[in-house]
Formats: structure tokens, sequence, C-alpha cells
């Protein structure tokens, strides 16, 4: 054992001995070396890529801003605060915010000092004073800017610091880079974002530049063209508003109630034969703008607590009421479902002021029409349609429940919703769509298994079809799966995916990408069912519930067709009392229909007296007609 | 034997103590490796912790957490009698050849399977097979009252010692497989292993590198450590890189070094693997020649206090443990103190308790632990005095 001891002191003497060779014996080598070694890298942050609108107009772009940093490693602490001081004299501010901005990043990182405006003669002088700053760097960084205020805040989006779980997806991100939180901006964030550029320097431990190593330019972000239009979405933003004053006005009329404020508002304008979206509004906005350099808490909350960031085109659900019976007409039609003993969709029965339904089950048995107490006289179809008559389409339901209730046919309402893009995501190029709600027997039993307060125990009923067939009830959607629905019903059975982004350039002018329309699916609907609608569509708007709202528009108002809607206002579990939510979906031309324009103004009262007036207004600037003042329409449907 | 016959002198300076004591220099020194370690990987983390994710101490804590649990282990270890590992040595040894073969199933980590996940942590068989294998060896080889091994036992006990050691260079961990070859050796040497013995076993040692080195059995990389060591200047971007940078660390710390959290090597992250392997260069820039050999000191005490035990033991077994330890323990300081001054070529060994990694600590701080128990009831309990 005394052998291995003596192996053991052997070893641990020559660690001894090479220890004092490479530190003492040649170590000040070694330390001139590692002076020698301290390679900066710095990164250059890429500028996002522009976005602009489909004529080009620029909406959000890329400003080089100059900010100062302080690295702290490299900063001695012994003089950090003389540093600090000549800093303060230089930016004319109070040493005190100087040294609150530095001690932001701990000791040894990189204090980014972005609260600080540099202007020219500020960053000459901080050049100047260079010897006496170490550690002072000045840095171009790209800054996004918005150039039109709130407009397209939803499309748009914002952008903000990487969070955790950004930072775990992607690890290379920089975490003082910002990146797309919302909108196009967090759907395009791959191609807006750019490559960062390197630059490596040989720097001494004072932290003084000796040389560049190397470098490595940053690549600006591809500019993304949105198919959106910059004068139509000024239109139709203009247009929300008016609508919920003129909603609003109507409510301080109605001097029998008292009704709660109308106060948000969502419209889309889409190409029904490429799913290109034109204009897309929703009311509240936000600036996106606030965003850049971090939104103040205050802001934050004020714009939350009014829901100001959700895109209600695409997250608003509402029961799309009397919008919806495009999809029993169609159903009607293809499947030759009619009222008890019509066999075509010429017969008339009478559009009774009620309807008594023989249910048996826990159903309402009850049903008034919006014309309570009159009767709407005797209607087929088409004037059904036109008169936007309950009735008519409850009396569908009975004859679907009568004859197929509890077989697989009791769904085909449903079946062609869902064809046209009910229940489903319209898979829209923009992030949080909401699918929305079409409830059946099946999902009624989802729901009694995983959420039963949302279903009454006795589960799907002939009430609830009743109520499924004018849009009430369990089918919820957004105004964008209502354009999406009607623009593959009048284009003759084509979903087009609906998208906002046209095609992704290089900063240098190249294609990076372009967004072919895309084919969702197509429905098989007979042209006969196609023209029928595209006819009573037109009659609406002619002389149905639309009429008094496009009086306005003169003779163009031939080439519109459309439906109005009125969602039933309710009291929710909390006592409040919410007003109807008015609906208006047309189409234009309705010869060769080219755009499919949704309206929905939340609390909005009528469809007809609101809501169409809105998109009359919308179809104005289409057709390069002078946009006239909002007026009400026909007080329908409620 | 002369230098043995000293240190059992000295070690007789406590032999009569009425009472065994735990050997309190071990313990202290024991927890000052592992403080000195913290404070190491702090000094080589935080900057880039701290720019990264806004949490500077995040490696620091989890070494903190480390070195807490490997004080539990050598406290652990000295409060069990390690007579009773007697019984067991064949189930210790099966268990540690079962979770060899299990951590080969494991998806591999940088191209090794080295590790087995628990919760958060990365579970190293490898570190307390380490241990596992000295008291196994130990316990094989001091059956024997005699001083001379037979042929056929110390066959046994290679093969022993080359199950694991083929296991652990599968996964593949060629510095570990060289430690279970180190401590084979330290505890035959001591076990009575004849000069011939001892001179077949060194030929076949010489012979087994020479294959391995020329029958492609090693990667790339690692042909390429070797190699890269012997002619340090070749490629110093690549395989010799961290020699060289490690060399710059250590060398410009000189003879104070440049001041704790100061070094900019440490700080700026030149150093790959540095709370691991390269630990050592955190504490020759920062530290200087003065804390270096400070660190080296300690070892040596500490290995002196091992083999002290193993000199004043009357139990053969408790004093091959020793013995075997020992030998773990210089090898690991040597090769490691050694790879980043240059004197040895790079391994991935760790510093015992400085290097981050908790397997390593926590194993052998529960070797040093069994060291203490051996030390603790190193005289047979007289009739009537206290337990042991």
């Amino acid at each position: 054992m005394g052998a291995l001891a003596l192996v053991f002191t052997g070893c641990l003497a020559l660690l001894f001995i090479r220890l004092w060779f490479v530190q003492l014996a040649v170590g000040a080598e070694w330390a001139r070396q590692a002076d020698l070694n301290i390679v900066s890298v710095d990164s250059i942050a890429a500028p996002r890529g522009d976005i602009v609108d489909r004529n080009g107009i620029p909406l959000a772009t890329s400003e080089p801003h100059l900010i100062l940093e302080v690295d702290r490693a490299v900063l001695p602490l012994e003089v950090e605060g003389d540093v600090i001081q000549r800093l303060a004299a230089i930016l004319d501010v109070s040493p005190t915010e100087v040294r609150k901005e530095v001690e932001s990043a701990g000791s040894g990182l990189v204090a980014t000092l972005t609260e600080f405006q540099i202007d020219s003669d500020t960053a000459y002088l901080v050049l100047e004073q260079r010897p006496n700053l170490p550690g002072v760097r000045l840095r171009t960084l790209p800054v996004r800017g918005y150039l039109r205020g709130d407009m397209m805040g939803h499309v748009l989006g914002h952008i903000g610091l990487p969070s955790l779980d950004d930072l775990e997806d992607q690890p290379w991100l920089d975490t003082n880079t910002p990146v797309g939180k919302l909108g196009v901006e967090l759907e395009y964030e791959e191609f807006l974002q750019g490559t960062p550029g390197k630059v490596a320097y040989r720097v001494n431990p004072d932290g003084d530049i000796l040389e560049e190593v190397g470098s490595l330019d940053p690549v600006q972000g591809s500019t993304l063209w949105l198919t959106l239009d910059v004068s139509t979405q000024e239109v139709v933003e203009g247009v929300l508003v008016e609508a919920l004053d003129l909603a609003n006005t109507l409510k301080e009329e109605d001097t029998d109630r008292v009704l709660p404020p109308a106060e948000r508002a969502a419209a889309v304008v889409m190409e029904i034969d490429t799913g290109a979206i034109l204009a897309m509004a929703s009311h509240p906005g936000f600036e996106p703008q606030a965003f850049v350099g971090g939104i103040d808490v205050a802001t934050f909350e004020e714009l939350s607590s009014r829901q100001a960031f959700n895109n209600l085109v695409i997250q608003g659900l509402k029961p799309p009421a009397s919008t919806f019976k495009v999809v029993t007409y169609v159903t009607a039609m293809e499947e030759g479902v009619f009222p008890q003993d019509v066999s075509s969709p010429e017969e008339s029965i009478e559009c009774s002021p009620q309807l008594a339904a023989d249910f048996v089950d826990a159903s309402q048995l009850v049903w008034r029409n919006w014309t309570y107490p009159e009767s709407d006289g005797r209607q087929n179809l088409h004037e059904a349609f036109r008169r936007s008559c309950n009735v008519y389409f409850w009396e569908i339901a009975l004859s679907i429940w009568r004859k197929y209730a509890r077989t697989e046919q009791e769904g085909i309402v449903q079946g062609w919703a869902r064809e046209v893009g009910f229940g489903r995501d319209t898979q829209v190029d923009l992030p949080f769509e909401n699918e929305g709600i079409l409830g059946d027997r099946q999902l009624f039993e989802e729901w009694q298994r995983n959420q039963p307060w949302r279903v009454r125990k006795e589960g799907w009923q002939g009430g609830d079809l009743m109520n499924l067939v004018v849009g009430q009830g369990s089918v919820l959607s957004t105004p964008l799966q209502l354009a999406v629905a009607y623009a593959s019903i009048l284009n003759g059975g084509v979903v087009y995916q609906p998208r906002v982004a046209d095609r992704l350039e290089s900063s240098g002018g190249d294609r990076v990408r372009t967004m072919e329309r895309r084919v969702l699916r197509t429905i098989d609907i007979g042209s006969e069912t196609v023209e029928s609608l595209r006819a009573d569509l037109a009659a609406v708007v002619e002389s149905g519930t639309a009429r008094r709202a496009f009086e306005d528009m003169g003779p163009t108002a031939a080439l519109i067709g459309g439906k109005t809607g009125t969602a039933q206002a309710f009291t929710d579990q909390d006592g409040a009392f919410h007003d109807a939510t008015a609906w208006f979906v047309g189409l234009a031309p309705i010869d060769d229909p080219r755009w499919v324009v949704a309206v929905m103004v939340d609390e909005g009262g009528s469809g007809g007296a609101v809501a169409a007036p809105a998109a009359r207004a919308v179809f104005q600037h289409l057709f390069g007609q002078e946009v006239t003042p909002l007026v009400a329409g026909e007080d329908t449907e409620r | 034997m002369a230098v043995g016959r000293a240190i059992e002198g000295v070690g007789g300076l406590f032999r009569d103590r009425p009472r065994p004591t735990p050997d309190v220099i071990m313990f202290v020194l024991t927890a000052g490796l592992l403080a000195l370690g913290t404070v190491m990987v702090y000094s080589a983390t935080h900057v880039r912790l701290g720019a990264e994710t806004g949490d500077p101490t995040a490696a620091m804590r989890r070494q903190m957490l480390f070195a807490g649990l490997s004080l539990a282990a050598f406290i652990a270890g000295s409060m069990i009698n390690y007579r009773r590992y007697r019984r067991i040595v064949f189930l210790i040894y099966g268990v540690t050849v079962a979770v060899l073969v299990a951590v080969l199933f494991f998806p591999p980590i940088q191209g090794a399977s080295r590790w087995i996940p628990l919760w958060s942590f990365q579970f190293q068989p490898s570190e307390f097979a380490k241990v596992a294998l000295v008291v196994v060896l130990a316990g094989f080889l001091a059956v024997r009252p005699s001083e001379r091994l037979d042929w056929k036992r110390l066959g046994y006990a290679l093969a022993l010692t080359a199950v694991p050691g083929y296991l652990i260079f599968r996964q593949p961990d060629l510095g570990t497989m060289l430690v279970i070859g180190v401590i084979a050796i330290g505890i035959l040497f001591v076990a009575g292993t004849g000069v011939k013995q001892m001179a077949v076993l060194l030929a076949a040692g010489v012979g087994g590198v020479t294959a391995v080195l020329r029958l492609d059995i090693l990667r790339t990389y690692q042909v390429e450590r070797l190699t890269g060591f012997f002619d340090q200047t070749a490629d110093l971007q690549g395989a010799n890189w961290n020699l060289y940078q490690s060399q710059i660390a250590i060398g410009s710390g000189q003879l104070f070094g440049r001041g704790l959290f100061q070094g900019t090597q440490t700080r700026l992250n030149f150093i790959p693997s540095q709370t691991s392997d390269f630990i050592f260069t955190a504490v020759g820039e920062q530290m200087g020649f003065v804390g270096g050999a400070a660190v080296i000191i300690v070892y040596a005490v500490l290995i002196w206090r091992i083999l002290m035990v193993a000199a004043v033991t009357s139990d053969r077994f408790g004093a091959l443990i020793a013995v075997g330890m020992a030998s773990m323990l210089a090898f690991h300081v040597f090769v490691n103190i050694g790879m980043t001054i240059g004197l040895v070529p790079v391994t991935g060994l760790p510093l015992p308790f400085v290097s981050a990694g908790g397997s390593a600590m926590i194993a052998m701080a529960g070797g040093l632990g069994i060291v203490n128990s051996i030390w603790r009831t190193r005289t047979p309990a007289r009739p009537g005095g206290p337990a042991p």
C-alpha cells in the first residue's frame, strides 16, 4: 500500500508542477492570450417584413431607431457611477433615471436603454465621449411602425417580446426581439421575422473593439401583401361606427323600454370565387402601435375589458338567426322536405301568427311568428324566405321530425349546414378562430356526458330542431362562417379557404410564396336550387325585409341580394338583458355574384333596421357610388 | 513499505481513542469542495443564464441541491455499518449490472446512452457503478486470509471488472471505463497480486489499448482527443479547442487569479463543458495558482485520510474498500485537473465534488461515507465499551 501512496503522491506532485508551469512560468503569455481572446459577438436584429394592402399601400413597416446599450460585463463596477453621470449629462436626464435603466439588467448583462430618444447629435456626443464611456454602445434597432392607427388592427395583430412558451417552442428566438402575437403578425411570423445578422469583434477586457473578425448582414423579413383593400376597409370600419350610432339612436327613440346600448359590431367583405377577403373589421379595435416597446398595463386592461382584442369576424359567436334560413331553404329544395301536405316550393301555406306543435316530448308547444298577433298571409317557400316567415320554416322542421326523428336522416339540415361551413373552422389564415356550434343529437349526448349544465336532461328534441332551422338555439356562428356559407352556395358549391394574405415577397421583390386560392371541398348542390335562392335573395332586397334599407341606393339596389337576421333578445344567467343581434348577409352583383358582405351588430336590434343599411353603405362603395349616411330600415323579425 | 509504516505511525495517534468518532477532517474537506463547486458553477453560468432566461442562479441552485444530497449521502454512508455490505456483494453486483444494461435502452443524449431520466434529473448509473464495484471487488478479494492471490481468483476478479467495464464502454463512456480499470488495479495490487501477475496484467492492458486504437473500436472524436493530445498545436479550432481555451483560462489566472466573478474566459463562456469536466478552469482563472494549488492539496489530504483508514483498520474488507475509493478519487483528480492543464488527454471525468453533475457527487460522497464508516469501526468493540 505504501507503493500506492507513492504513486498517488507522484501524480499529485505532477499536477502541482504542471499547474505552476502553466500559471506562473508561462502564465503571462496565457494571460496576454486571454486579453486577445475576448471575442464579442453581437447579434444584429433583422427588420420585420413590411405589411402592405392589395395595392401596395404600406400598413406596417420597420424603421431604424438609434438606441444606447450598456454592457455591464465590460463596464467596471468602480467607474459605473461616473459613466452613468456622464451619460445622464449627454442625454439631459437625471442620473437616477439612467441608473434605473442600467440596473434593469443584472450585473454582467447588457442593458438596453430604450427609454431615451437618441438623435444624431446625442449619438455624436456619445461617440466623442467613447473613451470615457466603457461598455456603452450605440446600436440601431429596427422598430415596428404601424402607419394607419387602429385601422385593420385585428387583421394586422400586434407584436410583443417572446413569452416563455414561445422560447420553449423556438429556442433560437432572441429574448429582446419582439415576435408576432396576434393577427397576421403571428400567423406569418416565420416569414416576417427575417434573419438576424451577426458581427464578431475582438475586444480587450475593457470592451474596446480591437478589430472586427467577421460579420453577416441581417436579412429583412418578407413583405406580406394582404388581400385587403385600404379604401374598402376604411369604409367598412366607418360604417360599423355609424351602424352602432344608428342602433343606439333607435334604442333611445324606443320609449317603452330601456335597452342596453350596442357596443360591438363586425363586418367582412369577401370575394366569393377566390376566398380573398377585401375588408375585415371588428369594433371596438386597438392600435397595434401601442404594443411596440411594450404596452402599459392600464391601456391593456382598459382595452381588454372592452374585448377590443377580439376579432368578432372570426371569434364573435352569435345565433345567425334568419340568415341561417338559406341552409334550411337549400335542405328543403335538395331533400324535398316541405310543410305537411305541401309537395313543392310553389305551394303555399298560411303564415299564421302562431303555430301549435304536436310534440309529446319536453318541447315548447306554441311558437309565435315575429308578426304575432298578425298573420302574414299565405306564402310559399320563396315568399316565406323573402318575408322571413318562421312558421313556414318551423313546418319544414316538423316534417323532418315526423318523418325522420331518431334516424340518420334526422340531421339533414345540420348535414347541409356542416357542408357549407357551420360548426367547423373556415381555415382562415388568422390565429384563434372560433369554430362555432352546430347542435344535433350527437352533440347533445356529448354535452350530457361532459358539460351537463349546457343541455336539459331529455337530450335532443323536436323543439331543438325547430329552433335550429331558423338559426336560433343550438347554432352559433361567426360572421365569417356566414360569409363563407353564402359564398359557397351561391358560387355553385365550392368552399374556398377564406384568406387575408395574398403573397409574400422578399425585401428585394422576389416572390417567396403565393397563397393560391384553395378549395377546401365541393358541395353537390343543384343549379335549380342555386338559381331559385339567388332570385329569392334578390327579392328580399327588392320587396322583402331589406327593401327599405336599400331604398337609398337607387336602381343599383336591383343588383343586390341578401338576407336579414335578428337573433332573439335574451336575459342571461346573471339577469342582464341582451338585446337582439342584427345580421345582414348580402351578395352582389346578384346575377353573377362577386362579393359577399356579412354585417353583425351585437345587441344592435333588428337586422332589417340596422345591419341591412350598413351593408347597403358597403355595397355603395363596392359599386363606386357615393356612400350615403345610414338610415334605419324596416324593423322586422322581432 | 516505508510510507505505509509512516502512515500507520500517524494513524497511531488516534488509534487508542476510547470512542470511535467520525473523521471530521474528511467531512469538512468534502463539504468545502462542495461549496467551492457551487460558487464555481455560479461564476461560470450566471452571465449566460441571466441573459437567456433571466434566472442567473438556476444552475447554482441545482448544484446546491446536489451538494445537500451529497452531504446526506456521506452521512448515510457513515451511519451504516459497512460490514453489512459484505453479505450482499453479489446482490449489489447484480443490481449494478442490471441497471447498466437498462441504461443502454434509454434514448441517447448527444450520442451517448449514459442517463436514465428521473423527474427533472438525469440519473447516471455508471457513477454509482464505480462505488459499487469498489465494494464488490473488496468483498470478493478479502475472503482469503493469505497474502497471495491464485490465478483463478485473479481471473474471476478481472471478469467481475470486465462486465461493467464493457457495458460502460458501450454507452460509450471511455473515461468511466478507465476508472473501473484503475479501481480494479488498485484493489488487486493491495490484495496481494504478485509481481508476475501484475506484469501480465500490464502487458494485457497495453495490448488492449493498442488493439482498441488499431481496430477502429473508438469513435473518431475519441481518437482525435488522444492524437490531439500528442500534438497540442494542431487543430486549435477543432479537437484541441477545449484544451487550448482551458489553458488560456487557467494560465491567465497566474499567481492570485483574476478575482472571483472577474475572469473573462469563465464569464464569457469560451470553454465548452465548463461546469462539468472543465470546472477547474474556473478555479484556475479566478483564484490563480494559490487557489488551484490549494484545491490539489485538499484532494491530497482527502486521499491521505482514506489511505490511513486502509492502514489502521483491522478488517481486510474495509481496507480494500478504502484502497479502491482512494484509487478512484486520485484517478479522477489526476485526469480531470491534468487534462485542463495539458498533462493528460481530454477525458470526460468530473472533478470530484466540484463539477456539476448530481450522480457523480452523490455517489462519491456516499463512497466517502462508507470509508468514514470503516474509520468509525476500525477497532472491534471492546467488551463493555461503547458500541462502535
